[in-house]
C-alpha cells in the first residue's frame, strides 16, 4: 500500500514535473559517467582519457534519455492515453450512440448536479464569513408548543452576563422600514435592529465609514445607519458622498456612519442596519420583541460544551421562575443552520434525493451500458484477436471502461455546464419561492464539492455503462476461441430484457404525471376570479409602527392603528382623484390568495329544515364548516364591479365590533345551506376541534347573512375544489395590514409610480409592497407548475429515446448474430412473414409487456389524483398513446428486420 | 502472482531478473548495479547503460523497486534502488519461470 502510494505520486509528478525528472535524470546519468571515469582512473588512466572513455563505454547519452524517459512513461500513460483515444474514436465513429448515450448520461448528471447542490446548501449551509462554523445561535426551544420562543430578551440578558462558553453575543430584531430617497420616493427596506456585536462576529470591514459601534445604543446617541451595497447602489445612486449624511428611515431621520461591501447581508437578507436600541434592563420573561440571539463559541470551546452551559442556565431559569420558563429550553445551534432547518424526520428524505439520483444515472447508465455491448458484441473479433494477442481480460475491460469514461466526460461536460445554468437563473427563484425570507448564504451556484460529486457520478456510471459490458463479453472467452465459435456465446439475457421492459413502463408511464401536472397548470390558468382583475392592480400597505425604545402597549396599538386607517382614508381620496382611477378598497387577502381558514356552524333555521342533514348535524356540533374568510372595505363590491346577488353590502357601521352582521358567497349557498335562501340566516364561528378538544369549547356570537356575493376568487390558486367564502366587515384600524385593491382604466402596472408618489406625499412611514395585477397574483404557483412540467416531459423524451435506442441495438445484435440462420432458412423456403413474424416476436413481447405495466401504472396514477374514475376520454388518450409508444418502439425493429430480409442464403452460408 | 508467459524478449526479461537479483542483497545505485552483475558473472557480462536505466525504470514503474536520492560513502548524491515487497515476490517467481525454462529449453535441445 505504501509503495502503490508512493509509485502513483511520483507518476503525478513525472506528469506534472516533467523539469524536474528529466533533470534528476540527468543527475543520475553524469553520476554513472562520473564513477565510471572514476574507475578508469584508479586503472591508471590519465583523467580527460578516463573520462572519453567513460563515454564512449556510455554511449549516446540522449539516446538512452529518451529510452529511459520511455520506459518511465510507456508503461501506464500510453495504455491508458490510447484506451481514451480509442475512446474518443469510438464516439465519432458512432455518432448515434454517442449522441443518445451521451444526451441520457448528461441528463442524469445535470439532475444529480442540481439536487446535490440544492440538498447540500439546506442540509449544510455554510456561513460566507471568517470562521462561519464557529458562529451559533442560541435560541429557546417551547418543549410543550413545540417552537421556538421569539421573546427572549430576558434571557438575553442572563446570557449576556452568564455565558462563557459563548463570546459577542448578539442580538437582533427584524424590521422593515421605508426608507426615502433622494427623489423623494419611499421605498420598504429589509432592516435589522442589530447589536454593535455582529460586526465583530461577521469580521467583515464596511466599504466606507464605519460599523455599528457599542455607543450607538445608549439611549441618548444620535440615530444612525449602516446601509448594505445594494441599497447604496438602488436607492441613493452610489454616491460616494452618502456617509454623514442624514437619510430619512420610517418616521424618523438617521445618519449614514457606514456601506457594508456587496454581497454581506447578515443576519440574515438585511440591507439595513439601525442600533438594537430595546430598553433590556428590567425585561419581565417571555415579553418584548421577537428577537435572535447569535454569538461566536469561545476558542476552543465545542458546541456540545456550549450547550451544556446553556442548560444549566436555562435549569436554574426554570426553577426561578417556573410559570414562564418551565417548557423553556435553552439550545445552541449552529448559526448557518438557522433558517431552514430541515427537521430530523425530513432529514432522511433530503438525503435520499442524492441517493435517487444516483439511482437514476444508475438506471440511465444500465441503458447505456446496453448500447455499449451491443456495440462490443460487433466488435467481438476484435477483442478475440486482442486477446488472442495477449490482452489480460482486465486489459479488454479496462478498455471498454475507458470508452465509457471518454462518453461519460463528454456528458458530464454537458451536465455541468447545464446544471450550472440551472442554478443560476432558477435556483435562487427556486428557492426564494419555498422561503418567506431567504438567508444570503443559500445562494446556489455550481460549487467544487457538487462538480466533485459529478465527477464521482461520472466515474460510476462509466462503471456501469463500461464495466458490466466488458465483464460480460469478456465472459468465457477463452473457451469460444477454442471453439470458434464466435458469437453463440453472447446472449441478451433476462436483465437487459428487465431493463428494457421497465424502461418502456416509465415511458408509457411518465405522460401520466406530465398530465397531471399540466392539467393543475390548466386548472390554474382558468382560474376565474369572478371579476375583471387584469383592471385591478393590489398593493399590500404597511405602516412603520411608532419607533421609539419603549416596547409598544395596547395604547399604542391602538394610536397607530387609527394613524393607519387614517392615512388609508387619506390614500383613497387622492388615488381616487388620479386620472383613470376609478375606485379604491381593502381587503386582508387578494383574491387567489390561500385565505384564512374558518370554523363555522349554521343555525337551526327556525326548524322547518329540520330534513336537511347539515343543519341537523351541525346542531350536534360535530359536522363543522370550513370557510374561507376575507375582512373587506364596505365598498369592496362596489370596486369590483360585482354587485351582490342578494341582500345588501356592508355599511361603515358593520364594521363595529356588535353589528355582527356576514355575507356569504354562492359556493356557500350552494354546498352549506344547499340552495336555500341565506339572508337571515344566523352563523357563529367555532374553534377547530382540536385533539384536546373534549371539554366544550364556548362558540362565538351568532352572525346575521345579510348579503349573497358572487364567487370572487377566494379559493387559492393552489386549491382543487372551491372554498365556501364569507365576509367580514373590515375595521382599518385594527384587522391589520391590508391589501389595496385599484380599479385602473388601462394597464393597472402604469399607476405604480403614481400610488408610490402618493404615498410619500401622505406618509412616508407607509411602506408599499407586493405590487401586482390581480390577475397575476400567486402566478409564480404557474411558474413552479411548468418548470416541472418541462422538467417530467424532459424525462419523458429521455426516458423514449433510451428505449428506442435500446430496443434498436438489441434487434440489430440479434439480427447481425442469426445471420448464418436467416439465410439458411431462406434457401430453405421460409417465407418473408413466418421470418419477420419470427424476428418481430421477441421485441414485440417485450414493449407489449413494458406498455401494459406502464398503462397500468399511469391509470392507477390518474385514478388516485383525481380520487374517482378516469374519463372515456382521458382513457381513449392513454390507450392512444400506448399505442403510440408501441408503434415508435416496433419502428426501433424496422431497419435491422428490413436488414434481415436481405440476407441473401449463399453469402450468410459463406460467413461462417 | 501467478507465473507470467515468458517474453518474446528473453533478454529484456533476464535483464530484469538479474536486477532483481542484484538488488536482492542491499539497495544499489545504477553504477553499482552494473559492477555487482559484472562481478557476479566474473566479467562475462558487460549491461549496457542503454538496457540498464530503462530497465530500471521499468520496473520501478511495475511497483517491484523504488528508489531514493540519498548520499554515498563519498559524500555524493545518487539515486538508490531497492526491493519492494513486491519485487521480492516477483523474484521468487520468474527465478522459479526461468529454472523452467532453462529445463524446457534443455530438453529441446538434447532432443536432436
Amino acid at each position: 500500500m505504501k509503495y502503490m502510494v508512493k509509485r502513483w505520486r511520483k507518476r503525478l509528478r513525472a506528469l506534472v514535473h516533467t523539469d524536474a525528472v528529466d533533470r534528476e535524470l540527468d543527475e543520475e546519468l553524469a553520476f554513472h559517467i562520473d564513477m565510471e571515469t572514476d574507475k578508469y582512473i584508479r586503472d591508471g588512466f590519465h583523467p580527460d582519457e578516463a573520462r572519453r572513455k567513460a563515454r564512449v563505454a556510455f554511449g549516446a547519452i540522449r539516446k538512452h534519455k529518451a529510452e529511459t524517459r520511455d520506459a518511465r512513461r510507456m508503461s501506464w500513460l500510453p495504455g491508458v492515453s490510447l484506451d481514451l483515444r480509442l475512446g474518443a474514436r469510438m464516439l465519432r465513429k458512432y455518432p448515434g450512440l454517442t449522441l443518445v448515450g451521451g444526451l441520457a448520461m448528461a441528463f442524469g448528471i445535470w439532475i444529480g448536479a442540481v439536487t446535490f447542490e440544492l440538498v447540500g446548501l439546506v442540509v449544510h449551509p455554510t456561513l460566507p464569513l471568517p470562521g462561519g462554523d464557529r458562529i451559533v445561535q442560541i435560541r429557546l426551544w417551547d418543549a410543550e408548543s413545540n417552537d421556538t420562543e421569539p421573546r427572549a430578551l430576558h434571557d438575553y440578558v442572563i446570557w449576556q452576563e452568564a455565558l462563557r462558553s459563548v463570546t459577542d453575543l448578539g442580538a437582533f430584531q427584524n424590521v422593515s422600514r421605508n426608507v426615502v430617497a433622494d427623489d423623494g420616493e419611499a421605498r420598504p427596506a429589509s432592516a435589522a435592529e442589530i447589536t454593535a456585536s455582529a460586526f465583530r462576529i461577521a469580521t467583515t470591514a464596511p466599504l466606507m465609514g464605519r460599523t455599528l459601534v457599542e455607543s450607538d445604543e445608549q439611549p441618548g446617541a444620535a440615530p444612525v445607519a449602516v446601509l448594505g451595497y445594494d441599497l447604496w447602489h438602488r436607492r441613493f445612486d452610489a454616491r460616494p458622498d452618502i456617509i454623514g449624511r442624514s437619510i430619512r428611515i420610517g418616521d424618523g431621520y438617521a445618519t449614514v456612519v457606514g456601506v457594508m461591501p456587496k454581497g454581506f447581508a447578515f443576519p440574515v437578507a438585511h440591507e439595513l442596519w439601525m442600533p438594537f436600541r430595546t430598553a433590556m434592563a428590567n425585561q419581565s420573561p417571555r415579553e418584548g420583541p421577537a428577537i435572535t440571539v447569535f454569538g461566536r463559541l469561545a476558542p476552543g470551546v465545542s458546541i456540545d460544551a456550549a450547550q451544556t452551559e446553556v442548560a444549566s442556565l436555562g435549569k436554574r431559569e426554570a426553577n426561578e421562575l417556573p410559570a414562564t420558563h418551565a417548557h423553556l429550553l435553552p439550545q445552541v445551534k449552529p448559526y448557518a443552520k438557522l433558517f431552514m432547518e430541515p427537521r430530523p424526520q425530513d432529514m432522511w428524505l433530503m438525503l435520499s434525493i442524492p441517493l435517487f439520483a444516483a439511482m437514476l444515472l444508475g438506471l440511465v447508465c444500465s441503458n447505456v451500458a446496453l448500447l455499449l455491448f451491443a456495440r462490443a458484441a460487433t466488435r467481438e473479433t476484435e477483442i478475440i484477436v486482442r486477446s488472442a494477442l495477449g490482452a489480460s481480460r482486465g486489459r479488454i475491460i479496462a478498455q471498454l471502461f475507458a470508452e465509457a469514461l471518454v462518453l461519460g466526460g463528454v456528458a458530464a461536460v454537458v451536465g455541468l455546464v447545464a446544471a450550472g445554468v440551472t442554478l443560476d437563473r432558477w435556483g435562487h427563484q427556486y428557492l426564494a419561492i419555498n422561503y418567506a425570507m431567504l438567508p444570503y448564504w443559500y445562494d446556489p451556484h455550481l460549487s467544487v464539492a457538487t462538480v466533485l460529486y459529478a465527477v464521482a457520478l461520472t466515474a460510476f456510471g462509466a462503471a456501469i455503462a463500461g464495466v458490466l459490458p466488458g465483464l460480460k463479453v469478456t465472459n468465457g472467452l477463452g473457451s469460444r476461441l477454442r471453439n470458434g465459435t464466435a458469437g453463440a456465446g453472447l446472449r441478451f439475457g433476462g436483465v437487459w430484457t428487465a431493463v428494457i421492459i421497465a424502461q418502456v413502463a416509465v415511458t408509457a408511464a411518465f405522460p401520466a404525471v406530465a398530465f397531471i401536472e399540466q392539467r393543475e397548470l390548466w386548472r390554474a390558468e382558468a382560474y376565474d376570479v369572478g371579476f375583471r382583475a387584469e383592471q385591478y392592480l393590489g398593493v399590500l400597505v404597511e405602516m412603520d409602527a411608532v419607533s421609539g425604545s419603549d416596547v409598544s402597549g395596547q395604547k399604542d396599538t391602538a394610536a397607530h392603528g387609527a394613524r393607519y386607517a387614517a392615512t388609508l382614508e387619506e390614500m383613497r381620496r387622492r388615488l381616487e382623484a388620479e386620472p383613470g382611477v376609478s375606485g379604491v378598497t381593502f381587503v386582508d387577502r387578494l383574491p387567489r390568495m390561500p385565505h384564512h381558514y374558518r370554523s363555522v356552524e349554521v343555525e337551526d333555521a327556525s326548524g322547518i329544515a329540520q330534513s336537511s342533514g347539515v343543519a341537523a348535524s351541525s346542531r350536534l356540533g360535530d359536522s363543522l364548516t370550513e370557510v374561507s374568510a376575507a375582512m373587506i372595505d364596505p365598498n369592496y363590491f362596489d370596486v369590483l364591479e360585482r354587485p351582490l346577488l342578494a341582500g345588501r353590502a356592508f355599511n361603515n357601521a358593520d364594521a363595529t365590533s356588535d353589528a355582527h352582521v356576514v355575507i356569504v358567497d354562492e359556493v356557500f349557498v350552494m354546498q352549506v345551506l344547499h340552495g336555500r335562501s341565506a339572508i337571515g340566516q344566523r352563523i357563529r364561528f367555532v374553534a377547530p376541534t382540536g385533539p384536546k378538544a373534549d371539554a366544550p369549547v364556548a362558540p362565538g356570537p351568532w352572525y346575521q347573512v345579510v348579503g349573497v356575493a358572487k364567487d370572487l376568487g377566494i379559493t387559492s390558486l393552489t386549491h382543487r375544489n372551491r372554498d365556501r367564502g364569507i365576509y367580514l366587515p373590515a375595521d382599518l384600524a385594527s384587522t391589520g395590514p391590508m391589501y389595496m385593491t385599484v380599479h385602473v382604466k388601462g394597464d393597472p402596472m402604469a399607476l405604480v409610480p403614481r400610488v408610490r408618489a402618493v404615498a410619500s406625499t401622505v406618509d412616508s412611514s407607509l411602506r408599499l409592497s407586493e405590487f401586482q395585477r390581480v390577475n397575476e397574483v400567486q402566478s409564480e404557483v404557474l411558474w413552479f407548475l411548468s418548470l416541472w412540467i418541462r422538467i417530467t416531459l424532459l424525462l419523458t423524451a429521455i426516458a423514449l429515446l433510451l428505449s428506442l435506442a435500446g430496443i434498436y441495438a438489441v434487434m440489430s445484435f440479434t439480427v447481425a448474430r442469426r445471420t448464418r440462420e436467416i439465410g439458411i432458412r431462406v434457401a430453405l423456403g421460409a417465407s418473408a412473414r413466418r421470418m419477420v413474424a419470427s424476428i418481430f416476436r421477441r421485441p414485440l413481447t417485450q414493449v407489449s409487456i413494458g406498455v401494459v405495466i406502464g398503462s397500468a401504472l399511469a391509470a392507477l396514477l390518474l385514478v388516485v389524483t383525481t380520487g374517482g374514475g378516469v374519463s372515456v376520454s382521458g382513457a381513449l388518450m392513454m390507450l392512444g398513446y400506448a399505442a403510440v409508444i408501441l408503434g415508435v418502439c416496433l419502428l426501433a425493429c424496422v431497419v435491422p428486420t428490413w436488414r434481415a430480409l436481405r440476407v441473401e442464403p449463399m453469402e450468410a452460408l459463406r460467413a461462417e | 502472482m501467478p507465473p507470467r508467459a515468458t517474453q518474446p524478449d528473453v533478454l529484456r526479461g533476464t535483464l530484469d531478473l538479474f536486477i532483481l537479483k542484484a538488488l536482492s542483497l542491499q539497495p544499489m545505485h545504477g553504477w553499482g548495479i552494473a559492477q555487482r552483475l559484472e562481478q557476479l558473472s566474473r566479467d562475462a557480462l558487460r549491461v549496457g547503460q542503454g538496457s540498464l536505466y530503462p530497465a530500471l525504470q521499468r520496473l520501478e514503474e511495475k511497483g517491484w523497486i523504488d528508489s531514493e536520492w540519498s548520499a554515498t560513502e563519498q559524500g555524493r548524491r545518487a539515486k538508490y534502488y531497492d526491493l519492494t515487497p513486491a519485487g521480492r515476490r516477483a523474484l521468487v517467481v520468474e527465478t522459479a519461470v526461468w529454472h523452467g525454462y532453462v529445463e524446457i529449453a534443455e530438453l529441446i535441445l538434447r532432443s536432436t
